[in-house]
Protein backbone atom coordinates (compact mmCIF):
# COMPACT_ATOMS: atom_id res chain seq x y z
CA UNK A 1 0.00 0.00 0.00
CA UNK A 2 2.52 2.41 0.45
CA UNK A 3 3.98 2.31 -2.90
CA UNK A 4 0.94 3.33 -4.68
CA UNK A 5 1.72 5.06 -7.72
CA UNK A 6 1.69 8.71 -7.96
CA UNK A 7 -1.81 9.18 -9.31
CA UNK A 8 -3.14 6.63 -7.46
CA UNK A 9 -2.04 8.34 -4.36
CA UNK A 10 -3.75 11.72 -5.59
CA UNK A 11 -7.10 9.75 -5.77
CA UNK A 12 -6.80 8.13 -2.79
CA UNK A 13 -6.45 12.38 -1.22
CA UNK A 14 -9.24 13.11 -3.41
CA UNK A 15 -11.29 10.20 -2.61
CA UNK A 16 -11.17 11.35 1.04
CA UNK A 17 -11.72 14.92 0.39
CA UNK A 18 -14.49 14.60 -1.02
CA UNK A 19 -15.89 12.03 1.50
CA UNK A 20 -14.92 14.07 4.54
CA UNK A 21 -16.50 17.54 2.73
CA UNK A 22 -19.88 15.07 2.21
CA UNK A 23 -19.32 14.16 6.04
CA UNK A 24 -19.00 17.79 7.35
CA UNK A 25 -22.19 18.93 5.36
CA UNK A 26 -24.28 16.80 6.84
CA UNK A 27 -23.06 17.90 9.98
CA UNK A 28 -23.33 21.41 9.17
CA UNK A 29 -26.53 21.90 10.80
CA UNK A 30 -25.97 20.31 13.93
CA UNK A 31 -22.66 22.00 13.80
CA UNK A 32 -24.14 25.71 13.78
CA UNK A 33 -27.06 25.14 16.05
CA UNK A 34 -24.65 23.93 18.37
CA UNK A 35 -22.62 26.38 18.32
CA UNK A 36 -25.71 29.08 18.46
CA UNK A 37 -27.08 27.26 21.61
CA UNK A 38 -23.69 28.61 23.47
CA UNK A 39 -24.02 32.42 22.09
CA UNK A 40 -23.78 34.89 25.02
CA UNK A 41 -26.41 37.47 23.84
CA UNK A 42 -29.96 37.17 22.48
CA UNK A 43 -29.41 38.15 18.96
CA UNK A 44 -27.92 35.30 16.83
CA UNK A 45 -25.55 37.84 15.17
CA UNK A 46 -22.08 36.52 14.57
CA UNK A 47 -19.45 37.17 15.91
CA UNK A 48 -20.86 36.14 19.60
CA UNK A 49 -20.53 38.65 21.85
CA UNK A 50 -19.30 36.27 24.10
CA UNK A 51 -20.15 32.22 25.22
CA UNK A 52 -22.77 30.73 28.14
CA UNK A 53 -24.85 27.94 28.57
CA UNK A 54 -27.84 29.84 30.65
CA UNK A 55 -29.75 29.47 27.08
CA UNK A 56 -30.01 25.44 28.21
CA UNK A 57 -31.64 26.73 31.78
CA UNK A 58 -33.78 29.29 29.69
CA UNK A 59 -35.16 26.49 27.47
CA UNK A 60 -35.76 23.95 30.12
CA UNK A 61 -37.71 26.58 31.92
CA UNK A 62 -39.91 27.70 29.14
CA UNK A 63 -43.36 26.00 29.63
CA UNK A 64 -44.12 25.57 25.65
CA UNK A 65 -40.96 23.54 25.39
CA UNK A 66 -41.02 21.49 28.73
CA UNK A 67 -44.65 20.30 28.02
CA UNK A 68 -43.70 20.03 24.38
CA UNK A 69 -41.36 17.45 25.54
CA UNK A 70 -43.36 15.72 27.88
CA UNK A 71 -45.66 15.09 25.39
CA UNK A 72 -44.01 13.99 22.67
CA UNK A 73 -42.40 11.42 25.20
CA UNK A 74 -45.57 10.21 26.40
CA UNK A 75 -46.79 9.74 22.47
CA UNK A 76 -43.89 8.62 21.64
CA UNK A 77 -43.36 5.48 24.23
CA UNK A 78 -46.91 4.34 23.99
CA UNK A 79 -47.31 4.50 20.55
CA UNK A 80 -44.33 2.12 20.75
CA UNK A 81 -45.43 -0.60 22.85
CA UNK A 82 -48.77 -0.49 20.61
CA UNK A 83 -46.69 -0.83 17.54
CA UNK A 84 -44.42 -3.69 18.75
CA UNK A 85 -47.59 -5.31 20.10
CA UNK A 86 -49.48 -5.83 17.01
CA UNK A 87 -45.94 -5.77 14.66
CA UNK A 88 -44.37 -8.75 16.67
CA UNK A 89 -47.04 -11.10 15.51
CA UNK A 90 -47.77 -9.66 12.55
CA UNK A 91 -43.89 -9.89 11.69
CA UNK A 92 -43.84 -13.86 12.71
CA UNK A 93 -46.94 -14.66 10.61
CA UNK A 94 -45.59 -13.06 7.65
CA UNK A 95 -42.30 -15.03 8.69
CA UNK A 96 -43.33 -18.59 9.04
CA UNK A 97 -46.73 -19.15 7.08
CA UNK A 98 -47.37 -18.64 3.49
CA UNK A 99 -50.19 -16.03 3.76
CA UNK A 100 -52.85 -15.55 1.48
CA UNK A 101 -51.85 -11.89 0.64
CA UNK A 102 -48.93 -12.48 2.35
CA UNK A 103 -46.62 -9.99 -0.20
CA UNK A 104 -49.57 -7.62 -0.43
CA UNK A 105 -49.79 -7.48 3.30
CA UNK A 106 -45.80 -7.20 4.21
CA UNK A 107 -46.27 -4.09 1.75
CA UNK A 108 -49.40 -2.31 3.29
CA UNK A 109 -47.64 -2.50 6.41
CA UNK A 110 -44.73 -0.35 5.19
CA UNK A 111 -46.71 2.56 3.84
CA UNK A 112 -46.93 4.96 6.43
CA UNK A 113 -43.14 5.40 5.64
CA UNK A 114 -44.55 5.79 1.79
CA UNK A 115 -47.31 8.17 1.73
CA UNK A 116 -46.05 11.77 2.48
CA UNK A 117 -46.47 12.74 6.21
CA UNK A 118 -48.28 15.67 4.86
CA UNK A 119 -50.54 13.70 3.47
CA UNK A 120 -50.46 11.04 5.74
CA UNK A 121 -51.33 13.68 8.76
CA UNK A 122 -54.21 15.35 6.68
CA UNK A 123 -56.05 12.18 5.40
CA UNK A 124 -55.67 10.49 9.33
CA UNK A 125 -57.73 14.39 9.92
CA UNK A 126 -60.11 14.15 7.72
CA UNK A 127 -60.56 10.68 9.37
CA UNK A 128 -61.32 11.43 12.33
CA UNK A 129 -63.25 14.69 11.46
CA UNK A 130 -65.94 12.13 10.06
CA UNK A 131 -65.05 9.16 12.91
CA UNK A 132 -66.20 11.74 15.04
CA UNK A 133 -69.23 12.85 13.26
CA UNK A 134 -70.26 9.70 12.56
CA UNK A 135 -70.18 8.32 16.04
CA UNK A 136 -69.65 11.68 18.31
CA UNK A 137 -66.95 10.30 20.28
CA UNK A 138 -64.14 13.01 21.13
CA UNK A 139 -61.69 11.68 18.81
CA UNK A 140 -60.16 15.55 17.26
CA UNK A 141 -56.91 17.11 19.37
CA UNK A 142 -57.02 14.06 21.42
CA UNK A 143 -54.15 12.58 22.91
CA UNK A 144 -55.53 8.71 21.71
CA UNK A 145 -55.85 10.82 18.37
CA UNK A 146 -51.88 11.77 18.26
CA UNK A 147 -51.18 8.32 19.58
CA UNK A 148 -52.58 6.63 16.86
CA UNK A 149 -51.23 8.41 14.13
CA UNK A 150 -48.26 7.77 15.63
CA UNK A 151 -48.69 3.88 16.08
CA UNK A 152 -48.85 3.98 12.29
CA UNK A 153 -45.39 5.57 12.05
CA UNK A 154 -43.76 2.83 14.39
CA UNK A 155 -45.37 -0.21 12.79
CA UNK A 156 -43.11 -0.22 9.58
CA UNK A 157 -39.84 0.12 11.51
CA UNK A 158 -40.86 -2.55 14.14
CA UNK A 159 -42.09 -4.90 11.41
CA UNK A 160 -39.14 -4.16 9.14
CA UNK A 161 -36.41 -5.10 11.92
CA UNK A 162 -38.22 -7.62 13.44
CA UNK A 163 -38.37 -9.41 9.62
CA UNK A 164 -35.15 -9.15 9.26
CA UNK A 165 -33.99 -10.50 12.53
CA UNK A 166 -36.34 -13.61 12.03
CA UNK A 167 -34.59 -13.95 8.12
CA UNK A 168 -31.71 -14.98 10.18
CA UNK A 169 -33.14 -17.11 13.01
CA UNK A 170 -32.77 -20.99 12.76
CA UNK A 171 -35.95 -22.28 13.54
CA UNK A 172 -34.53 -26.09 14.20
CA UNK A 173 -33.71 -24.19 17.56
CA UNK A 174 -37.44 -24.07 18.39
CA UNK A 175 -37.82 -27.82 17.49
CA UNK A 176 -35.07 -28.41 19.58
CA UNK A 177 -36.50 -26.82 22.81
CA UNK A 178 -40.19 -28.92 21.81
CA UNK A 179 -38.36 -31.89 22.02
CA UNK A 180 -37.07 -31.29 25.11
CA UNK A 181 -40.53 -31.36 26.57
CA UNK A 182 -40.82 -27.06 26.46
CA UNK A 183 -44.34 -26.00 25.50
CA UNK A 184 -44.78 -23.75 22.70
CA UNK A 185 -45.23 -20.63 25.35
CA UNK A 186 -41.93 -21.34 26.67
CA UNK A 187 -39.78 -21.84 23.93
CA UNK A 188 -41.55 -18.63 22.35
CA UNK A 189 -40.27 -16.84 25.98
CA UNK A 190 -37.19 -18.58 26.06
CA UNK A 191 -35.86 -19.54 22.35
CA UNK A 192 -37.77 -17.01 19.96
CA UNK A 193 -37.66 -13.83 21.75
CA UNK A 194 -34.10 -13.84 23.19
CA UNK A 195 -32.99 -14.99 19.63
CA UNK A 196 -34.48 -11.75 17.83
CA UNK A 197 -34.21 -9.37 20.35
CA UNK A 198 -31.86 -7.54 18.75
CA UNK A 199 -34.40 -6.89 15.86
CA UNK A 200 -37.04 -6.13 18.72
CA UNK A 201 -34.45 -3.32 20.66
CA UNK A 202 -33.95 -2.04 17.28
CA UNK A 203 -37.25 -1.62 15.40
CA UNK A 204 -38.52 -0.23 18.75
CA UNK A 205 -35.81 2.62 19.09
CA UNK A 206 -36.04 3.51 15.58
CA UNK A 207 -40.28 3.62 15.68
CA UNK A 208 -39.63 5.69 19.12
CA UNK A 209 -37.28 8.25 17.48
CA UNK A 210 -39.05 8.55 14.14
CA UNK A 211 -42.33 8.64 15.93
CA UNK A 212 -40.47 11.56 18.36
CA UNK A 213 -39.33 13.56 15.69
CA UNK A 214 -42.10 13.30 13.46
CA UNK A 215 -43.43 16.81 12.34
CA UNK A 216 -45.44 16.15 9.05
CA UNK A 217 -48.25 13.88 10.93
CA UNK A 218 -48.72 15.85 14.27
CA UNK A 219 -49.20 19.07 12.71
CA UNK A 220 -52.87 18.16 11.89
CA UNK A 221 -53.57 15.85 14.51
CA UNK A 222 -52.67 18.17 17.78
CA UNK A 223 -55.13 20.38 19.75
CA UNK A 224 -54.32 24.40 20.14
CA UNK A 225 -52.97 24.04 23.50
CA UNK A 226 -50.99 20.50 23.47
CA UNK A 227 -47.94 19.99 20.63
CA UNK A 228 -45.11 17.99 20.45
CA UNK A 229 -41.57 19.46 20.55
CA UNK A 230 -40.58 18.97 16.79
CA UNK A 231 -44.03 21.66 16.28
CA UNK A 232 -43.03 23.41 19.48
CA UNK A 233 -39.77 24.26 18.19
CA UNK A 234 -41.33 24.61 13.97
CA UNK A 235 -43.35 27.19 15.42
CA UNK A 236 -40.99 29.32 17.24
CA UNK A 237 -38.96 29.15 14.50
CA UNK A 238 -41.56 30.49 11.91
CA UNK A 239 -41.16 33.48 14.51
CA UNK A 240 -38.17 34.27 15.13
CA UNK A 241 -34.31 32.39 16.09
CA UNK A 242 -32.36 32.91 19.19
CA UNK A 243 -30.14 30.86 21.44
CA UNK A 244 -32.74 29.28 23.68
CA UNK A 245 -34.54 27.38 20.21
CA UNK A 246 -30.74 26.47 19.74
CA UNK A 247 -30.63 25.07 23.29
CA UNK A 248 -33.69 22.71 23.18
CA UNK A 249 -32.85 21.46 19.96
CA UNK A 250 -29.32 20.35 20.67
CA UNK A 251 -30.70 18.77 24.05
CA UNK A 252 -33.10 17.12 21.35
CA UNK A 253 -30.38 15.69 19.32
CA UNK A 254 -28.46 14.69 22.65
CA UNK A 255 -31.71 12.31 23.71
CA UNK A 256 -31.35 10.76 19.90
CA UNK A 257 -27.81 10.25 19.75
CA UNK A 258 -27.80 8.45 23.08
CA UNK A 259 -30.71 5.97 22.21
CA UNK A 260 -29.24 5.64 18.74
CA UNK A 261 -25.58 4.52 20.68
CA UNK A 262 -27.91 2.49 22.94
CA UNK A 263 -29.31 0.75 19.87
CA UNK A 264 -26.04 0.35 18.32
CA UNK A 265 -24.84 -2.00 21.16
CA UNK A 266 -27.92 -4.61 19.84
CA UNK A 267 -27.63 -4.16 16.49
CA UNK A 268 -25.22 -2.71 14.20
CA UNK A 269 -27.02 0.46 12.99
CA UNK A 270 -25.08 0.22 9.61
CA UNK A 271 -26.57 -3.12 8.63
CA UNK A 272 -30.73 -2.02 9.74
CA UNK A 273 -30.87 1.54 8.15
CA UNK B 1 -45.98 -25.95 13.70
CA UNK B 2 -45.65 -29.60 12.03
CA UNK B 3 -48.40 -31.23 13.77
CA UNK B 4 -51.26 -27.99 13.45
CA UNK B 5 -49.50 -27.46 9.95
CA UNK B 6 -50.36 -31.02 8.48
CA UNK B 7 -53.70 -32.01 10.48
CA UNK B 8 -55.23 -29.05 10.62
CA UNK B 9 -54.68 -26.34 8.15
CA UNK B 10 -57.66 -24.68 8.86
CA UNK B 11 -56.74 -24.02 12.55
CA UNK B 12 -52.80 -22.53 11.05
CA UNK B 13 -54.86 -20.57 8.71
CA UNK B 14 -56.87 -19.10 11.59
CA UNK B 15 -53.89 -18.55 13.92
CA UNK B 16 -51.78 -16.37 11.17
CA UNK B 17 -55.10 -14.64 10.87
CA UNK B 18 -55.12 -13.69 13.94
CA UNK B 19 -51.47 -13.15 14.23
CA UNK B 20 -51.30 -10.93 11.03
CA UNK B 21 -54.62 -9.50 11.21
CA UNK B 22 -54.14 -6.45 14.58
CA UNK B 23 -51.20 -5.28 12.39
CA UNK B 24 -53.02 -5.01 9.02
CA UNK B 25 -56.03 -3.76 10.24
CA UNK B 26 -54.42 -0.59 11.95
CA UNK B 27 -52.85 -0.02 8.87
CA UNK B 28 -55.74 -0.23 6.72
CA UNK B 29 -57.78 1.49 9.10
CA UNK B 30 -55.25 4.16 9.62
CA UNK B 31 -54.10 4.62 6.03
CA UNK B 32 -56.15 3.33 3.24
CA UNK B 33 -59.04 4.12 4.89
CA UNK B 34 -58.95 7.97 5.51
CA UNK B 35 -56.52 7.93 1.96
CA UNK B 36 -59.66 6.93 0.17
CA UNK B 37 -61.73 9.33 2.37
CA UNK B 38 -59.18 12.33 0.84
CA UNK B 39 -59.57 10.89 -2.51
CA UNK B 40 -62.72 11.07 -2.43
CA UNK B 41 -63.03 15.39 -1.15
CA UNK B 42 -60.75 16.29 -3.88
CA UNK B 43 -63.40 15.85 -5.72
CA UNK B 44 -65.68 17.94 -3.81
CA UNK B 45 -66.71 21.34 -4.35
CA UNK B 46 -65.90 24.37 -1.76
CA UNK B 47 -67.54 27.24 -1.27
CA UNK B 48 -66.68 30.15 0.97
CA UNK B 49 -69.51 30.16 3.57
CA UNK B 50 -70.69 26.73 3.10
CA UNK B 51 -67.34 25.20 3.26
CA UNK B 52 -67.85 21.76 1.28
CA UNK B 53 -70.31 20.77 -1.11
CA UNK B 54 -70.47 16.98 -1.61
CA UNK B 55 -70.36 16.67 -5.80
CA UNK B 56 -68.18 14.68 -8.00
CA UNK B 57 -66.56 17.30 -10.09
CA UNK B 58 -63.01 17.49 -11.78
CA UNK B 59 -62.63 21.15 -10.89
CA UNK B 60 -60.24 21.07 -7.99
CA UNK B 61 -57.61 19.57 -10.15
CA UNK B 62 -58.38 21.54 -13.20
CA UNK B 63 -57.89 24.89 -11.46
CA UNK B 64 -54.55 23.56 -10.20
CA UNK B 65 -53.36 22.91 -13.90
CA UNK B 66 -55.14 26.36 -15.16
CA UNK B 67 -53.55 28.48 -12.34
CA UNK B 68 -50.36 29.59 -12.78
CA UNK B 69 -49.73 30.34 -9.18
CA UNK B 70 -49.89 26.44 -8.45
CA UNK B 71 -47.84 25.08 -11.76
CA UNK B 72 -45.18 27.44 -10.71
CA UNK B 73 -45.28 25.42 -7.00
CA UNK B 74 -45.78 22.82 -9.01
CA UNK B 75 -42.71 22.89 -11.40
CA UNK B 76 -40.52 24.48 -8.52
CA UNK B 77 -40.93 21.23 -6.60
CA UNK B 78 -40.09 19.34 -9.51
CA UNK B 79 -37.27 21.08 -10.25
CA UNK B 80 -35.69 21.35 -6.66
CA UNK B 81 -36.09 17.32 -6.23
CA UNK B 82 -34.27 17.00 -9.54
CA UNK B 83 -31.52 19.14 -8.35
CA UNK B 84 -31.10 18.12 -4.96
CA UNK B 85 -31.28 14.22 -6.08
CA UNK B 86 -28.81 14.63 -8.46
CA UNK B 87 -26.45 16.41 -6.28
CA UNK B 88 -27.15 13.72 -3.48
CA UNK B 89 -26.02 10.97 -5.85
CA UNK B 90 -22.01 12.76 -7.13
CA UNK B 91 -21.38 13.95 -3.17
CA UNK B 92 -22.79 10.72 -1.79
CA UNK B 93 -20.96 7.97 -3.69
CA UNK B 94 -17.65 9.27 -2.44
CA UNK B 95 -18.85 9.17 1.51
CA UNK B 96 -20.06 6.02 0.47
CA UNK B 97 -17.42 4.33 -0.58
CA UNK B 98 -15.14 5.74 2.06
CA UNK B 99 -17.49 4.55 4.73
CA UNK B 100 -18.11 0.55 3.17
CA UNK B 101 -14.32 0.19 2.49
CA UNK B 102 -12.74 2.00 5.74
CA UNK B 103 -11.28 -0.45 8.47
CA UNK B 104 -10.86 2.40 10.39
CA UNK B 105 -12.05 1.74 14.26
CA UNK B 106 -14.46 4.65 14.14
CA UNK B 107 -16.44 2.98 10.76
CA UNK B 108 -19.65 2.62 13.48
CA UNK B 109 -18.79 6.12 14.99
CA UNK B 110 -18.79 7.77 11.52
CA UNK B 111 -22.22 6.10 10.84
CA UNK B 112 -23.94 7.36 13.41
CA UNK B 113 -22.70 10.44 12.59
CA UNK B 114 -24.36 9.81 9.23
CA UNK B 115 -27.82 8.58 10.70
CA UNK B 116 -27.84 10.85 13.59
CA UNK B 117 -28.98 14.07 11.34
CA UNK B 118 -31.76 11.26 9.94
CA UNK B 119 -33.62 11.44 13.32
CA UNK B 120 -32.71 15.01 14.65
CA UNK B 121 -35.51 16.53 12.63
CA UNK B 122 -35.73 19.31 9.31
CA UNK B 123 -36.88 21.45 12.03
CA UNK B 124 -33.77 21.58 14.23
CA UNK B 125 -31.88 21.58 10.91
CA UNK B 126 -33.01 24.13 9.70
CA UNK B 127 -32.34 26.42 12.90
CA UNK B 128 -28.64 24.97 11.98
CA UNK B 129 -28.75 26.57 8.92
CA UNK B 130 -30.48 29.90 9.91
CA UNK B 131 -27.61 30.72 11.55
CA UNK B 132 -25.39 30.01 9.12
CA UNK B 133 -26.64 31.93 6.04
CA UNK B 134 -28.64 34.45 7.54
CA UNK B 135 -27.65 38.10 6.71
CA UNK B 136 -25.60 38.36 9.65
CA UNK B 137 -24.95 35.00 10.06
CA UNK B 138 -21.49 33.24 9.55
CA UNK B 139 -21.47 32.95 6.10
CA UNK B 140 -22.70 36.50 5.34
CA UNK B 141 -19.93 38.23 8.32
CA UNK B 142 -16.76 35.84 7.19
CA UNK B 143 -17.34 36.58 3.12
CA UNK B 144 -17.91 40.28 4.55
CA UNK B 145 -14.83 40.46 6.50
CA UNK B 146 -12.39 38.77 3.62
CA UNK B 147 -13.09 41.60 1.67
CA UNK B 148 -15.28 39.17 -0.86
CA UNK B 149 -18.58 41.05 -0.59
CA UNK B 150 -19.60 44.37 0.47
CA UNK B 151 -22.94 44.89 3.04
CA UNK B 152 -24.64 41.53 4.31
CA UNK B 153 -25.39 38.46 2.06
CA UNK B 154 -29.09 37.86 1.84
CA UNK B 155 -29.15 33.54 1.09
CA UNK B 156 -31.96 32.84 3.84
CA UNK B 157 -35.22 32.84 2.62
CA UNK B 158 -34.42 32.47 -1.05
CA UNK B 159 -34.39 29.35 -3.35
CA UNK B 160 -31.08 28.70 -3.09
CA UNK B 161 -31.04 28.29 1.25
CA UNK B 162 -34.12 25.35 0.34
CA UNK B 163 -31.59 23.55 -1.65
CA UNK B 164 -28.85 23.27 0.18
CA UNK B 165 -31.12 22.57 3.39
CA UNK B 166 -33.06 19.91 0.83
CA UNK B 167 -29.63 18.67 0.41
CA UNK B 168 -28.60 18.30 3.61
CA UNK B 169 -31.26 16.49 4.65
CA UNK B 170 -31.50 13.61 1.94
CA UNK B 171 -27.38 13.02 1.67
CA UNK B 172 -27.90 10.98 4.41
CA UNK B 173 -30.56 8.31 2.62
CA UNK B 174 -28.43 8.30 -0.37
CA UNK B 175 -24.83 7.69 1.64
CA UNK B 176 -26.79 4.74 3.48
CA UNK B 177 -28.28 3.30 0.66
CA UNK B 178 -25.28 3.07 -1.27
CA UNK B 179 -22.89 2.06 1.49
CA UNK B 180 -25.03 -1.09 2.15
CA UNK B 181 -24.47 -2.00 -1.48
CA UNK B 182 -20.92 -1.17 -2.17
CA UNK B 183 -20.52 -3.45 0.85
CA UNK B 184 -21.70 -6.41 -0.86
CA UNK B 185 -19.15 -5.41 -3.76
CA UNK B 186 -16.33 -7.44 -3.33
CA UNK B 187 -13.09 -5.61 -3.05
CA UNK B 188 -11.10 -8.17 -5.44
CA UNK B 189 -13.21 -7.26 -7.98
CA UNK B 190 -11.42 -3.57 -7.97
CA UNK B 191 -8.26 -5.34 -7.02
CA UNK B 192 -9.06 -7.31 -10.20
CA UNK B 193 -9.25 -4.17 -12.70
CA UNK B 194 -6.63 -2.53 -11.05
CA UNK B 195 -4.05 -5.99 -12.02
CA UNK B 196 -5.43 -5.90 -15.48
CA UNK B 197 -4.39 -2.21 -15.61
CA UNK B 198 -7.73 -0.60 -15.49
CA UNK B 199 -7.07 3.47 -13.69
CA UNK B 200 -9.40 4.24 -10.96
CA UNK B 201 -11.57 6.38 -13.37
CA UNK B 202 -11.91 3.54 -15.57
CA UNK B 203 -12.36 0.63 -12.69
CA UNK B 204 -14.82 2.89 -11.29
CA UNK B 205 -16.72 3.41 -14.85
CA UNK B 206 -16.72 -0.64 -15.96
CA UNK B 207 -16.88 -2.55 -12.40
CA UNK B 208 -17.61 -0.18 -9.28
CA UNK B 209 -20.30 1.59 -11.23
CA UNK B 210 -22.70 -1.03 -13.05
CA UNK B 211 -22.11 -3.17 -10.09
CA UNK B 212 -23.52 -0.78 -7.50
CA UNK B 213 -26.23 0.63 -9.98
CA UNK B 214 -29.39 -1.28 -8.10
CA UNK B 215 -28.25 1.06 -4.78
CA UNK B 216 -27.64 4.17 -6.85
CA UNK B 217 -31.81 3.68 -7.86
CA UNK B 218 -32.80 2.64 -4.67
CA UNK B 219 -31.51 5.33 -3.31
CA UNK B 220 -32.05 8.17 -5.89
CA UNK B 221 -36.06 7.25 -5.86
CA UNK B 222 -35.68 7.29 -1.97
CA UNK B 223 -33.97 11.00 -2.08
CA UNK B 224 -36.74 12.02 -4.70
CA UNK B 225 -39.52 11.84 -3.02
CA UNK B 226 -38.58 12.76 -0.13
CA UNK B 227 -37.39 16.12 -1.82
CA UNK B 228 -40.86 16.30 -3.52
CA UNK B 229 -42.50 15.69 -0.16
CA UNK B 230 -40.15 18.30 1.90
CA UNK B 231 -42.55 20.32 4.18
CA UNK B 232 -40.21 22.17 6.80
CA UNK B 233 -37.39 22.77 4.74
CA UNK B 234 -39.03 24.72 1.83
CA UNK B 235 -41.49 26.72 4.93
CA UNK B 236 -38.29 27.47 7.06
CA UNK B 237 -35.69 28.37 4.94
CA UNK B 238 -37.89 29.08 1.94
CA UNK B 239 -40.01 31.92 3.88
CA UNK B 240 -44.05 33.09 2.95
CA UNK B 241 -42.93 33.99 -0.51
CA UNK B 242 -41.34 30.42 -1.81
CA UNK B 243 -43.70 27.91 -2.45
CA UNK B 244 -43.41 24.07 -2.44
CA UNK B 245 -45.97 21.09 -3.38
CA UNK B 246 -46.20 20.09 0.32
CA UNK B 247 -46.65 23.38 2.21
CA UNK B 248 -49.04 24.34 -0.21
CA UNK B 249 -51.34 21.32 0.96
CA UNK B 250 -51.31 22.45 4.26
CA UNK B 251 -51.44 26.27 3.60
CA UNK B 252 -54.93 25.54 1.32
CA UNK B 253 -56.27 23.00 4.64
CA UNK B 254 -55.65 25.83 7.04
CA UNK B 255 -57.66 28.07 4.70
CA UNK B 256 -60.38 25.49 5.04
CA UNK B 257 -60.27 24.71 1.24
CA UNK B 258 -60.37 20.77 2.05
CA UNK B 259 -61.44 19.70 -1.53
CA UNK B 260 -58.45 21.93 -3.07
CA UNK B 261 -55.89 20.76 -0.71
CA UNK B 262 -56.84 17.23 -0.76
CA UNK B 263 -56.39 17.57 -4.75
CA UNK B 264 -52.85 18.95 -4.33
CA UNK B 265 -52.16 15.76 -2.46
CA UNK B 266 -53.04 13.53 -4.83
CA UNK B 267 -51.63 15.51 -7.74
CA UNK B 268 -48.16 15.31 -5.60
CA UNK B 269 -48.43 11.69 -4.98
CA UNK B 270 -49.69 10.57 -8.64
CA UNK B 271 -46.92 12.89 -9.98
CA UNK B 272 -43.92 11.24 -7.72
CA UNK B 273 -45.64 8.12 -8.75
CA UNK B 274 -45.34 9.11 -12.10
CA UNK B 275 -41.68 10.38 -12.64
CA UNK B 276 -40.40 7.86 -10.35
CA UNK B 277 -42.14 5.45 -12.74
CA UNK B 278 -40.75 6.69 -15.59
CA UNK B 279 -37.31 7.47 -14.35
CA UNK B 280 -36.57 3.97 -13.74
CA UNK B 281 -38.27 3.02 -16.97
CA UNK B 282 -35.38 5.18 -18.91
CA UNK B 283 -32.73 4.09 -16.67
CA UNK B 284 -33.40 0.68 -17.82
CA UNK B 285 -33.67 0.83 -21.29
CA UNK B 286 -30.40 3.16 -21.03
CA UNK B 287 -28.66 0.87 -19.77
CA UNK B 288 -30.00 -2.61 -21.91
CA UNK B 289 -28.51 -1.50 -25.16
Amino acid sequence: MSVLPDRRRLGRWALNGAAGLAFLYILIPLIFVTWLSVYAQEIPSYPPEGYSLRWYGAGIANDRFLSAFWTSTQVGVIATLIGLVVALPAALALNRYKLFLGGAISNLLLMPLIVPGIVLGFALYVFQVETEIATGLPIIGSFWGIVFGHVLLVIPWTVRLILASLAGFDRTLEEAAQNLGADRLTTFRRVTVPSILPGIVAGCLFGFVSSFGNLEVSLFLVAPGQTTLPIAILQYLEWRIDPSVAAVSVMQIAVIAVALLVTDRFVKISRVV
Amino acid sequence: MTDTASSAPARTGLTAAALVGPATAVVALGVLGPLALLARYSVNKYDPYEFMIAAVSPENYVQFFTDPFYLAAFWTTIRISVLCTAVCIVAGFPLAYVLARTQSRFKNLMIIGVVVPLFVGNAVRAAGWMTLLGSRGFLSVSLERLGITQGPTEIMYSELAVILGIIAVNLPYMVLTLQSVIEGISRNLEEAAFSMGASPATMFRRVLWPMALPGVAAGTILTFILAMNAYATPVLLGGPEFHMMAPLIYDQFQLNNWPFSAAVAFILMASTLALTVAAGIATRQRFRT
